[in-house]
């Protein structure tokens, strides 16, 4: 059951080597899969990077010797040459930036200022490339704080738009891994930016750097505290939604996670049953199903079992296990709030069931509930229900509604009359010049 | 017929005379010869095995003419036919004093003599008509001095007149010793002529036929003659023959039939496949210029033939791999020799094999299109359709071999349009027979046949192909072909996403008339799958635009719409025509409209019901033929029990809006046209269920002001629904506010809460709706006319730079007052609206 719906396989593709492994750990922690599978899973993920201490030390796991080929010896010792070298290299230009008076001296003109240190300081684009590369070792070798401060730099200083591309990447991912949430959501928003406005050669192409960030953001959208009200706005923008849509329906999941668990955004609720919906032949899992039980086919009993798949496949999320006991809570809210409407008279016990509760905790929950005024209702505590007080609007209530604004709109279009008309004399004149 | 090509063979017309009448009386005996003699070398006559030679291209032309069932005329016999003829002509035509004819004929005749026996030993009978001719000419041209004062020659023939002199003199001139002799001697010189004669009787069995073909040339110059030499169409002179045929093609009075049959003979001749190829490329478009117009179609024989040939061509470039046919190759000047052919490299001859596959299927078409598909004709002309299929295939393959994108992205789309509207075992069955066909070392890397097993692997890859490489038309309509295909499997979601991913249908108005009918039918494809799905909604908005316009036959090309206000000039009627689908690729009409008015029910009954009696809600129509016809049924004073399938799916509609169900589910179920979905009783199953459900809907709309609690319980026996589902569906009309009402968990009941509104309360929200709708008509307006207003500013300014400054601008403001008039028609139309909408209110109130 937690294999079924374990979202691990496909994201892989769309993320990182060095941001798979933490999705690994956390397999390995709730025991989803054989250990040993994914001791090797690690092992030929990390095979390529330059993290040799630690590959090593799975190799010795795995094979469950002390033995370790020699290979690897040779290759701790070129990483760490190189290292130094690019070190030596790229501490050169660090001197340059580091310098008070350079720093006193730069400006908003990325252009100007590389013209400034070019001939104040001998700096060159080879050297400046240093940065990005050393950075990318860094990267390589697990050092991710490291290697954001040097694509930092890089990003400062270099025009190169391609490279600069790939730094924004190789930032998010130094970040992220970094559990630095703050600068991450950041790059998120750099991130973004530069997809949507950049001109790609084929749509396609544009697809696929999408789908990258979606995979991406997740991290961010999922560890930062403001990261919920983000994800909802990034994703919910047509072009993203449509990338779900087309490249990664799975990412649907999240996306109802966050909705769900968002006090504020509840208007978005529609759209979202609608793209679940639409693409229910296409990817679903308990918690789509919920959300479809709940607002498609009005079936509370089926909601509530639901909610109950919700909680196994949310505690074997790695990005969701955090928000476990809000969207628990929020689900709640949404039947009991949905059960309401619908409903004149509700048996307390018979809700109390309906939202995972006993009768007790259930009658807790619901006088929470009105005392929070999200319904309209007073309990008969003798016959043991909740009656709801409907509240129809009435027609004069519809009737001024629809009018207003209506004097306010009509006054506008007076005034814009008005002034074009002036506008036409004046030119008219103009012209009979 | 120039000199020129004749200068070799002039000096053996004797010779060859000897051996023809050899050969005539040995006739019998010379299906014997032939295994030997054809065994021999064809393509190199040496100078010393001359007669050889010809003996065996005669007995080959023999062979072919055997194939056919023909038997052909010795040369002899035509040589001396035609002359006769010719004479015979020439006599007529002197008694008529008819020069034109005269002229024509003797111009025939000239050209055929100097052909056959050149300038030495003509035959008396023309040395004859030569003098005889001299003789009436002078006679005729004294004749015309004497009365041209009387009555003068009409214009043409005192012209003809006139070159005749000239062309006599200079023929006499140039037999003049002849023509002396023979006036000198004239019985004596025409015994020999009459051994011929007596000789050839016997033998000459079908002259009438041959001679029949021979028509009056008036140019004459280009005529072949086919009927007076076969003998000569061997492999040797085959080129010039070639040449000769080409020349005379497209010229008017060529007679194609003729130019076909000597093509003909010319590929039974044909050794090398060089010369092969070279006759099947002129052979293949002369059958298909046979017939030119473009509503007549290819008689079934010829298309036969015709595509066996086209295989044919594809066997030789298959086999012989140094020939390749591109439509690139600049024509060559010296056409008439065999190519030297150096190993490793390939001979490109120019043509298009492409073009000759397309008009194949191009001309099957047209008969399907031609022959009534109630016959059997039909179904025996349809049978031919898995060889036309094979020789696509058999091009593509050839065309992937030799790299031809563009050919081969043509030929794919001919095979998928094949393909994409059958059903799975259709395909399979001809994928089958049509590899069996191939020979087995023809194998196309596209479609691989482990791919061909399957239909839909075989269609992706094609369609896949097609979308990598092909432009942006063929790819257009292999996306069509793609989606209507997954509609026909049931996979509406993929179709729908395809469809929708595509933005085909943005631009489709864009496209050519037969993408777009394509594109019809492939909507009405995916809205027919929606509908087996059972998705409703979604079949009704696909066949919406369809159905809704009453055009349907021609909007999917199946048969012209006889329109009652018809103006159609006639072109384009027959453009129309050509457009047609054969019979066997139509959509049933029938059963098309019976789904879409099913759909129409299902969600037409429960509107109306929710509209109730508010009549702005009643205005808002899904489907208008639905309505226009439920109207109409309403109108009728006696209602029959229903014949057909309208009047089944209109009592049945009747009947969901009395809630009865049951009686509804009845009548759809009667209709006999869903025998022709698959699986006719799951959709029966489906339609019976949704009949329920729209039916307990129906119900709480029509009803629900009448009651304040309904049982659940009730409702659910009422339409034999699980409570479950009654839940399900009041739940979500209350979610949805359509239903003013709430459940009472306690006492399982629906409490309805649905007030009617007073009239006046009703009127006071029309009233805001309309001051809503015409404010933002008004904003509208104003915007629109902003936006013209800056568009003519920029114009003014640009044009304020050019000379002519203040013409421009006096018409630029009689433009604009225009547009401001056109503009306060707008207006005026909004207040009419509104005025409309006071004197309906004015109505309602009374």
């Amino acid at each position: 059951m937690a294999a079924t719906y374990d979202l691990t396989p496909k994201l892989i593709p769309y993320l990182d080597r060095h941001l798979v492994f933490p999705l690994l750990e956390f397999l390995s922690m709730h025991k989803i899969y054989p250990e040993i599978d994914l001791l090797k899973a690690k092992y030929e993920l990390l095979a390529k990077t330059n993290m040799v201490d630690f590959i090593s030390m799975l190799y010795k796991t795995i094979h469950d010797t002390e033995e370790v080929p020699k290979e690897f010896a040779t290759k701790r010792d070129e990483v760490l040459q190189t290292l130094e070298n690019l070190q030596a290299e790229a501490q050169k230009v660090l001197d340059i930036i580091e310098n008070p008076e350079v720093i006193s001296a730069l400006r908003q003109d990325k252009l100007q200022n590389l013209n400034f240190l070019k001939e104040k300081y001998g700096l060159t684009d080879k050297m400046l490339n240093t940065l990005y590369q050393f950075g990318q070792f860094q990267y390589n070798c697990g050092n991710y704080g490291g290697a954001s401060d040097m694509l930092y730099h890089f990003r400062v200083l270099s025009t190169d738009h391609e490279l600069n591309v790939s730094a924004l990447w190789g930032k998010l991912a130094s970040d992220i891994l970094d559990s630095n949430w703050e600068s991450a959501l950041e790059e998120v928003q750099k991130l973004k930016d530069t997809i949507d406005q950049k001109n790609f050669t084929s749509p396609l192409h544009q697809l696929q750097q999408r789908t990258w960030f979606i995979h991406w953001s997740i991290f961010v959208f999922f560890n930062h505290p403001k990261g919920r009200d983000s994800i909802i706005d990034v994703f919910f923008t047509p072009s993203y939604i449509n990338t779900i849509q087309t490249a990664c329906p799975w990412i649907l999941r999240y996306l109802t996670t966050a909705v769900v668990t968002n006090k504020r955004k509840k208007s978005i609720l529609k759209d979202l049953v609608k793209i679940i919906q639409q693409e229910s032949y296409e990817y679903r899992d308990p918690i789509t199903e919920f959300i479809e039980s709940l607002y498609v086919k009005f079936d509370f009993e089926g909601a509530q079992h639901k909610l109950k798949e919700c909680e196994k496949v949310l505690s074997n999320d790695f990005f969701l296990v955090a928000t476990l006991p809000e969207f628990v809570e929020n689900a709640r809210y949404l039947i009991s709030e949905t059960y309401c409407r619908i409903h004149l008279k509700i048996d307390i016990s018979g809700l109390s069931q309906t939202l995972n509760l006993d009768q007790e905790a259930g009658e807790k929950w619901i006088v929470n509930l009105i005392r929070d005024t999200r319904v309209d209702a007073k309990i008969d505590f003798k016959e043991n229900t909740v009656i709801m007080n409907q509240n129809h609007t009435s027609i004069y209530q519809q009737v001024i509604e629809r009018t207003r604004g209506l004097s306010f709109r009509s006054q506008i279009l007076a005034s814009t009359i008005e002034k074009r008309e002036a506008h036409q004399s004046a030119s008219t004149t103009e012209a009979v010049e | 017929m120039s000199r020129f090509f004749r200068g070799g063979s002039d000096s053996e017309s004797d010779e060859e005379d000897e051996i023809i009448s050899s050969n005539e009386e040995e006739e019998e005996s010379d299906d014997d010869h032939i295994s030997d003699s054809s065994d021999e070398p064809t393509s190199k006559p040496a100078a010393g095995a001359k007669s050889k030679f010809l003996k065996d291209a005669e007995s080959e032309s023999e062979e072919s003419d055997i194939d056919e069932k023909r038997e052909v005329k010795s040369a002899k016999d035509k040589k001396q036919d035609a002359l006769e003829s010719s004479i015979k002509t020439i006599e007529n035509a002197k008694k008529i004093n008819d020069w034109v004819a005269i002229q024509n004929e003797f111009e025939k005749l000239n050209k055929n003599v100097s052909k056959s026996f050149g300038s030495i030993g003509m035959p008396r009978v023309y040395i004859k008509t030569i003098a005889s001719l001299e003789d009436f000419l002078n006679e005729a041209l004294q004749k015309e001095k004497e009365k041209e004062a009387k009555k003068k020659m009409n214009a043409t023939q005192a012209k003809a007149l006139n070159s005749m002199k000239n062309k006599i003199k200079k023929i006499v001139r140039q037999f003049e010793d002849e023509v002396e002799r023979w006036r000198q001697n004239p019985v004596e010189s025409e015994e020999e002529p009459d051994e011929d004669v007596d000789i050839e009787k016997p033998t000459s069995t079908n002259h009438e036929e041959l001679s029949s073909n021979e028509v009056p040339d008036d140019e004459g110059f280009e005529q072949v003659g086919k009927g007076k030499k076969p003998i000569e169409f061997t492999s040797d002179n085959l080129f010039k023959k070639l040449r000769e045929i080409l020349e005379a093609r497209g010229k008017k009075n060529t007679d194609r039939l003729e130019q076909i049959k000597v093509l003909q003979k010319l590929l039974g001749v044909a050794a090398t496949p060089y010369q092969q190829i070279r006759v099947l490329l002129a052979l293949i478009p002369s059958q298909f210029d046979y017939y030119p117009g473009m509503s007549s179609y290819m008689n079934v024989d010829m298309w036969k033939s015709t595509q066996k040939e086209i295989n044919q061509l594809l066997t030789i470039l298959e086999t012989n791999l140094h020939f390749a046919i591109h439509d690139l190759v600049e024509e060559e000047e010296e056409d008439d020799k065999e190519p030297v052919i150096e190993p490793g490299q390939t001979y490109s001859i120019r043509g298009s094999i492409v073009s000759f596959i397309d008009r194949l299927d191009d001309e099957f078409t047209k008969s399907l299109q031609n022959i009534d598909p109630h016959t059997t004709d039909y179904v025996d002309r349809l049978k031919d359709e898995t060889e036309l299929y094979a020789t696509i295939v058999r091009g593509q393959i050839y065309f992937e071999k030799n790299d031809l994108n563009e050919s081969t992205s043509r030929v794919i789309m001919r095979r998928l349009e094949h393909l994409y509207y059958k059903p799975d075992q259709v395909i399979q069955t001809v994928e089958n027979t049509v590899s069996q066909s191939l020979p087995s070392n023809l194998k196309s890397s596209i479609t691989p046949p482990a791919i061909t097993q399957d239909s839909s692997d075989l269609i992706h890859a094609l369609c896949v192909y097609l979308y990598k490489k092909g432009e942006s038309l063929l790819r257009t309509r292999a996306m069509l072909c793609h989606i209507y295909h997954h509609a026909l499997h049931n996979r509406f979601y993929i179709a729908r996403d395809m469809l929708l991913m595509s933005h085909l249908q943005d631009n489709i108005q864009l496209s050519d008339v037969g993408t777009q009918i394509l594109h019809n039918r492939t909507m009405v494809q995916v809205g027919l799958c929606a509908f087996r799905e059972g998705m409703i909604k979604e079949s009704q908005s696909c066949l919406q635009e369809i159905c809704g316009t009453g055009r349907v036959k021609e909007l999917l090309a199946q048969g012209l719409q006889l329109q009652k206000y018809s103006q159609l000039p006639p072109e384009q009627e027959k453009l129309d025509r050509q457009r047609q689908l054969p019979f066997h690729m139509h959509i049933n009409l029938e059963l098309l409209e019976c789904a879409y008015l099913t759909c129409s029910m299902l969600l037409e009954i429960p509107a109306m019901a929710a509209a109730g009696s508010n009549p702005e809600a009643r205005k808002k129509v899904i489907s208008k033929p639905f309505r226009r016809m439920l109207d109409y049924n309403e109108r009728q004073v006696f209602s029959g029990p229903p014949e057909n399938t309208r009047d089944h799916i209109m009592g049945a509609a009747k009947a969901l809006a009395a809630g009865e169900w049951q009686k509804c589910q009845e009548l759809i179920s009667a209709i006999k046209i869903w025998d022709l979905m698959p699986e006719t009783q799951k959709i029966k199953d489906m339609l019976g269920r949704k009949i329920q459900e729209e039916g307990l809907r129906t119900y709480l709309f029509t009803y629900s002001s009448y009651y304040t609690t309904l049982g659940l319980e009730q409702l659910s026996t009422m339409f034999s629904l699980p409570v479950n589902t009654v839940t399900s569906i009041v739940s979500k009309m209350i979610w949805n506010e359509e239903l003013a009402a709430s459940l009472d968990q306690i006492n399982n009941v629906v409490v309805l809460h649905r007030v009617e509104l007073t009239k006046v309360q009703q009127l006071a929200l029309m009233f805001a709706e309309k001051a809503t709708s015409f404010v933002e008509a008004n904003e509208r307006t104003l915007e629109q006319k902003q936006a013209v207003g800056q568009n003519q500013r920029d114009q003014q300014r640009q044009k304020g730079q050019t000379n002519q400054q203040n013409t421009e601008k006096r018409t630029m403001y009689q433009k604009r007052d225009g547009q401001q008039q056109r503009s306060r028609n707008n207006f005026n139309n909004g207040l009419g609206n509104s005025v409309r909408g006071r004197i309906q209110q004015n109505r309602y109130r009374s």
